[in-house]
Parts: structure tokens; sequence; C-alpha cells
């Protein structure tokens, strides 16, 4: 056994050292390897970039570029009732500022409709936060392209933004020519990203049709009729209705408060008429 | 002359200051006038104020009534023309404002029709109908005549469905879809005209049928159809086929013909969390959504039945999708009279496999009322907050009126009692309370003792009451309607040997009666028996939190709650009696 050991011992020495040298050659082969392909990217950057991530598609640029903000921008105004600057007639719950969709003061009698058009408010808001943002992803778009080597004309930029029944739409006004080796020609672009807050706005319009008119609402047969509904109908000691309706696929939720045939505790006769 | 002019002086000064008092007094007396305002300074609609609240800017009006009396805040219908919606109770300004158009009367616009929306449909106005079928990609079918939802809703289920085979670039092709739409026609009484294409209609068909030789072949991928409940299997053109079955996957028959729900797996099971049969039933807690998780998934498939139902509660018992239950978990009972301060009813829901809890009115101005439905021997437990109406149980002189069900929820409390109050005294031979005694805010000093977030809010909409005791003066008011009185004649007797004068009968109100009218008096004690504090004490609960109440965690409060007072009437007969509030 101690034989063996012996003779194999130097052999392991020997082949030890041999790796070791051509270790250090291997190394720098990989390093010069490195350095070379380094300064190939820095030259060929732009055709390269078009090889490796494919060619780029301006339909497919807006929609990843957009989407995520259509996404964000959507839950923001579902938190507050469709509006990105709430300064009056709203709730503050939970440190959120939650508009009155329908109110009365006093006791004993249902409320007043205060946004009656809530479907065209929330997009008209929505419209106004996404202008800005599709801009920028034009000029984005713009910006990929010509450091792809392309050469791009672009006209005025305007886009226009739509709730539609399970889809929000965004239209990309902006007559755009690309050029490389051919020219490609675009009036511009309609770009759909699927949400259900159309189905959201549409059954708050209808909570509060029912507030108004009957100065409650029963949240089960909306839970019963829209299999994909959360809704919460939380009550406050002062008559206030917090409603939450959210969808459970999607995650998107709308926040509305409403003050309707409240009670007051006693009789509050006194205060029946008064704010 | 000296005190001439000085009470000149005098007189000069109070006349300014009645002058300025009366000046600033009317001013304010104007500002907090009640008024209606048409526009408040938080920038609600229509709202009863007071006239320091009103928008007077931007051509807003006020009137020195209520708003339902006014012009101005005559409550019509706002029409939406781009979205083809209709709002009632809407004031005109906040309709204009937004861009609609207002009319008194429910418009022509507004009148509602059938919209038939390829296989689903919806009972809307025809401008609706018009953008909802743009937004499907469909032609516009709506119909006028249809004029109810049910109506609406029963028209699209009897419509003939089955494979549409056309051709496209040069390839035999098909759509699944109906048969109005696949002859690419609409039965539109307003709008009608010819599709993209037209194709042949095989009812009944599967795309994937073989015998329609199309390039449509089965696959093992799933969806989940708008409006349906079921997993359905989708061909490789990605129209749907038949119910998921994982045993019939690669059964060229199941490829072939539509099969019913009734002809498909399980059809009389929910098949939540099934994996191999997607048949789900939404009334039965089944409901086709995508897959979470490895465990989760079907033998095929991305989709599958999910679980609706709640396991458990909080209650530890298990309740189906939709079911609703009433929850009391505050300290002491509830009911015949009795409620904790502080205690409210909870109504929790079983939604989606998630307990949802929703809190019934404060104050207890609302119960939750519970009941039970079975058929086929399957229980559904539903529940609701129902207002709850004591308001004029203590105006109810006669057991009947009293327990009438259909008016009020009060109970009756038979005996004799003796009430004392502002109208005078009166004698009773029974007292109406309400069944559920509300809750009173008898703490008086709103802005000081609301919660943060209620604070807040009464100062943003300036709602902070212009009396704050107006609340703990009403609570005096509510517990002091059980105020008892008891009027006993105290005597004694020439030949009875004592010395201590002993209660004589003369009506709880002092003229006549029976024996049993001296129980207020323990000749004993020489003082109020506790029996009769403790059955007046118990009407005093009943009345709302008044009295010696425990609040909803079972504590006693700092002071007794009532009040027994004993004061002699006319000393030289040695009378007494007991006051109870």
């Amino acid at each position: 056994m101690s034989k063996n050991y012996k003779e194999g011992f130097p052999y392991f020495v020997g082949m030890k050292k041999g790796l070791k040298t051509k270790g250090q050659v291997g190394i720098f082969v990989i390093v010069a390897v490195v350095i070379v392909a380094i300064i190939l990217v820095i030259f060929l950057y732009p055709s390269l970039k078009s090889v490796v991530q494919g060619p780029l598609n301006p339909e497919s640029y807006l929609k990843d570029c957009i989407s995520p903000i259509v996404k964000t921008t959507i839950n923001e105004l579902g938190k507050h009732s469709g509006y990105s600057n709430l300064n009056e007639g709203y709730y503050v719950y939970d440190g959120e500022k939650i508009k009155y969709l329908c109110y009365v003061s006093g006791y004993y009698k249902t409320c007043v409709n205060q946004v009656p058009m809530l479907t065209s408010h929330f997009e008209k808001e929505l419209d106004s936060a996404l202008k800005p943002r599709a801009q920028e992803c034009v000029n984005a778009m713009v910006d990929e392209y010509k450091s792809r080597g392309y050469g791009v004309v672009v006209g005025a930029v305007s886009s226009e933004s739509s709730i539609m029944l399970n889809k929000i739409k965004i239209s990309f006004n902006s007559p755009m020519s690309i050029s490389k080796e051919g020219v490609q020609t675009y009036k511009g672009f309609d770009i759909y990203v699927d949400s259900q807050m159309s189905e959201l706005l549409s059954i708050a319009e209808n909570v509060v049709e029912y507030e108004s008119t009957l100065g409650d609402s029963e949240t089960t047969y909306y839970m019963s009729y829209y299999p994909n509904l959360r809704m919460e109908k939380i009550k406050l000691s002062d008559g206030t209705k917090v409603y939450k309706l959210s969808n459970i696929v999607t995650k998107e939720q709308f926040i509305f408060a409403s003050r309707s045939l409240s009670w007051p505790p006693g009789l509050a006769l006194d205060q029946a008429g008064k704010i | 002359m000296v005190n001439n002019n000085m009470i000149k002086f005098g007189f000069l000064l109070v006349l300014t200051f009645t002058i300025i008092m009366s000046v600033i007094g009317g001013v304010s007396a104007v500002d907090t006038q009640n008024v209606c305002c048409e526009k408040t300074t938080n920038g609600l609609f229509c709202q009863d104020s007071t006239a320091d609240k009103c928008v007077s800017s931007d051509g807003f009006r006020q009137a020195p009534t209520a708003c339902r009396s006014t012009s101005f805040c005559k409550l019509g219908t706002c029409y939406d023309s781009d979205k083809g919606t209709c709002a009632s109770n809407t004031p005109q300004r906040s309709c204009l404002e937004g861009g609609g158009t207002w009319s008194a009367t429910n418009p022509e616009q507004c009148s509602l029709g059938c919209c038939v929306l390829g296989d689903q449909a919806a009972f809307v106005t025809l401008v609706r109908c018009k953008q909802l079928s743009a937004d499907l990609g469909l032609l516009t079918n709506y119909n006028k005549g249809i004029t109810s939802e049910t109506q609406c809703v029963l028209s699209v289920q009897n419509q003939d469905k089955g494979a549409c085979v056309y051709e496209s670039d040069f390839e035999k092709t098909c759509k699944f879809t109906t048969r109005v739409e696949c002859s690419g026609t609409s039965s539109s009484t307003n709008a009608t005209g010819v599709g993209k294409s037209s194709g042949i209609f095989y009812k009944d068909k599967l795309c994937s049928a073989e015998e329609l030789g199309t390039n449509c072949k089965k696959t093992t991928q799933t969806t989940c159809l708008p409006g349906k409940d079921e997993v359905y299997f989708l061909d490789s053109c990605g129209n749907p086929a038949n119910i998921y079955d994982a045993g019939l996957a690669d059964k060229n028959e199941y490829w072939t013909n539509v099969k019913t729900k009734l002809e498909s797996c399980n059809p009389s099971d929910g098949n939540a969390g099934s994996k191999s049969c997607g048949n789900c039933n939404y009334l039965l807690g089944g409901y086709c959504r995508a897959s979470t998780g490895i465990a989760n998934r079907a033998t095929y498939g991305d989709n599958i039945c999910a679980n609706l139902n709640c396991a458990k509660t909080q209650n530890g018992k298990a309740y189906k999708h939709g079911e609703s239950w009433c929850v009391y978990t505050d300290s002491g009972s509830f009911g015949k009279g009795n409620a904790p301060v502080g205690s409210s009813f909870y109504k929790h829901i079983c939604i989606n496999g998630e307990e949802v809890v929703e809190q019934c009115a404060d104050y207890r101005q609302e119960e939750c009322i519970e009941d039970k439905i079975t058929s086929t021997g399957v229980t559904f437990s539903q529940a609701a907050c129902r207002v709850n109406r004591w308001q004029d149980c203590v105006a109810q002189m006669d057991e009947k009126a009293c327990t009438n069900a259909d008016r009020r929820d009060c109970v009756w409390k038979p005996g004799k009692y003796a009430v004392s109050n502002t109208a005078g005294s009166a004698e009773m031979i029974g007292v109406c309370v309400p069944k559920i005694p509300p809750g009173i805010k008898f703490w008086g000093d709103i802005a000081s003792a609301t919660t943060g977030a209620a604070t807040t809010q009464a100062q943003i909409l300036g709602q902070v009451a212009t009396a704050t005791n107006d609340y703990a003066d009403e609570a005096k008011a509510i517990c002091g309607q059980a105020t008892f009185k008891c009027t006993v004649t105290l005597s004694k007797g020439l030949f009875d040997g004592s010395n201590d004068a002993k209660c004589k009968d003369e009506g709880i109100l002092g003229n006549g009666g029976s024996e049993e009218d001296c129980d207020c008096w323990d000749d004993e004690k020489k003082g109020v028996k506790q029996s009769w504090i403790d059955k007046n004490s118990a009407i005093c609960m009943a009345m709302g939190d008044c009295g010696p109440k425990t609040n909803w965690l079972g504590s006693k409060g700092y002071t007794d709650g009532y009040k027994v007072s004993v004061a002699s009437v006319e000393e030289a007969k040695s009378s007494g009696g007991g006051l109870f509030g």
C-alpha cells in the first residue's frame, strides 16, 4: 500500500507543474479573445444589436414601452376614483383621497350623483396622464432605431387613449418613415393593453345608480354576477361608504366613496337638513 | 348734571354696542342660514348647507330653501353621447360640467334594448351597443323590441352554433361561431350589413371535425371563455372545442361534434380542483381560472376549475361561494332590548374562496339578518344588513302595535311602569322598547371625540356640528325617557306596636292601587327595592346606550349609569318615593 503511494507521488507533482504552465497560456488566450470581442462589439454595435435582438418592430416596441405605464397609471387612477389630482369632494381613507361619486349631506336622504360620466372622466384623466409618456415612448423608439443605424423621420406625435371592453386602446398618431435598406412608412399605431377597468367602471356607475335611487347597494349580488369581481363595502361612522372594487384576475382596482341614506347616532332630527 | 351725562353716555354706549352686535349677528345669521348650494366650497353639487359654504362665483346659485325645492338642483338624467350611458339622479350643473346632456325626464337615447354580441348579450342603449360591437369587432345587432334583461339574455342562448368553414389564403379554415355571424349578416333592426366573408355553417360541428377537412386540428391546449364557467379545449386555429376532459383528449369523436354540459364529464359536480374534468359549475363553486402552482395544474393545458368555496371560515364552518352569514362576536347578548355599548353586526361573505367581512352601519343603525334556503338537500345561507327600525318603539302604547314586525323592530315589556318625562307622568301596563337598542353618541364633543380619520373628514367637508352638544343633549333625551317614578305612602298604624312607618298601597302614581304597586319600597331596608331598580334599569338599557350597561368588550362603565333618589313629598304624613333615572 505504501509503495503505491511513493510511486504515485512524483507523478502527481509533475502533472501539477505542467497544468500550471498550460493554464497560464490558456488565460492569456481567453483575455486576448475577450479584448478583441469588446473591440468588435464597440465598432459593430448597431449591426450586432439587430442580429442579437432581432429586427425592431415599431408596434411591439411601443407596446412594450407603454403597457407597463398604462397599468401603473390605471392602478394609480383607480385608487383615487379616477382622479389624478383630487382636491375637492373627497374622503380621506387610509391616507388616500377618495372621491365621493354620490353624496348627500345630512341624514335620511338618498345621494346626488356627483360624477355622472365616470367612464368618460376616467378616460380623459388616463389620456392626459399618458400623453407625455406616449411622446417619451416614441422618442425612445426613434433613438433606438437611430442607434441601430436606421434613418428615422417623425412627424408631430399625438396620442389618444380610450377605454374599451376588456382593453385600453392607445392610438399613436405619429407619421413616421424608417429607412435603411428600404423605406417603411407608418401613419400611426394602435396599441391594445388588456384591462378590465371598463367593467369596474361600469359596476361603479351601477352602484352609484343604486345608491342614489335606493340609498344602498348589495355587494353579494354584484359578486355573484361578476365571477372575477371582489367588492368590499366599508361603512364608516359618519355615514360614508367606501367601495373597493377589484378584479381578482388582473388585480386592477377602483375605489370610490358614497354617502347616501345614512343614519345618525340617535335620531339627530335637528341635524337632518344640515351638513 | 354729571350723573345725567354719565347716564346719557352709558345709554349711547349700550345702544352702539347693541347696534354693532346686531349687525355682526345679522351677518353671522346670513352666513349660517340653511340654504341650497348648487356647489359647495368642498366641490359637491346640490347640497343643503349654510350660505358661507356655497360657491358664489362662476354662476353657481344658492337659494334659502332645501335643494329638492329648487329648480337649479332638480335631479334629472345625464346622457353621455360618447359612451351611450345614462346616469339618473344627477343635477344639471354636474352633468354639463362633465360634458353631458341633461334632461329632466328620461330621454329617448336612454331607452334600452338587447344588444347581441356573438353568443353574449347586453341590455344597453343603442349607442352603447354600437360601441361594444365595435370593441369586439362585431356587426351591431340591436333589438329594441326586447324590453327586459332576462329576455335579452335568453334570446342569445338558443342561437345555433357550429363550425363556419371558409377559405383564407387558399386554405380551408374554420371559425366556431353562430349561424348569424357565419353568414356575415346582422339581423339588427337598425344596422344591417354584410360581413367580411360568408362561410358554410355546420350546426353543432366542431372546427376540428375531420370530415370538414379544415386546417384546424385537435390540441391539448385549453382556455377560459368570457361568460362561461367551464374549461374548454382549443383547436390549432384557436377555436374553442368541447369542455376539457383529459380522458377524451385524443378521441376523434370528442373533437367532431358539440357536446352539451350535461353530456360532458361530471355534470352534477362543481369539479373544483379536478385535474381531469373542466366541467366547472359556478353555482357549485367551480370556475375556470388559470392554474396556479404545479400542484394545481390540470393534466392538460394551463386552466383548471378553481375552487371558489370557503373550506374554513372564522367560525370554523365551511361555506359555499356566494353564501353570506351574520356574525356577532361582541361580549354580551343582543335582541330583546339588549346590546352592549359599541357593539355592531357583521356580515361575512364567501367569495372566490375568500371570506369577506362587511360591517353593518355603526351605532347599531343596521342589524344583520340571515336565512337559509334548502333545495334538494343543499342549504344555502344568505345574510343582509337591514335598517334597525327602533325609532318609534317608545311611542307604541299596546303590544300589538309594538310587535308589528312589518313596521318596526321592538319588543314589549309587560308590567306596570310609571313614566315621568317632560310631557308629564303616565301609568303604563307595559313598555315598548327597541329590540336592538341603538347606539348613541353620548360623549358630546364631536371634534375631540371622533377618530382621526372622521375628524379630518369632518373638517374637510365643513361638517363639524354647529352645536357640539347636540348629540349629548339628544342622548340625555333618549335615555331620559326611561325615568321612572314610584310614589308610596308610608304610614304608621295605631295598634301595630311598631315605630316604623310602612308602605301603604296607593298605586304607583299614588292614586290608589293594588298591593303589588307597593313593590318599589323595601320596608325592612327603608329604601328602594333592588328588584324595582333591576326591572327599570332593564327598560333604561333598552332605550339605547343608557343605564348600567357593559361595553362590547364586557367592561362596565365608570359610573352606575343611573341614579336612584328618594324624596319626601309630604313629611308630615311621612311619605316617600323613588325616582329612577
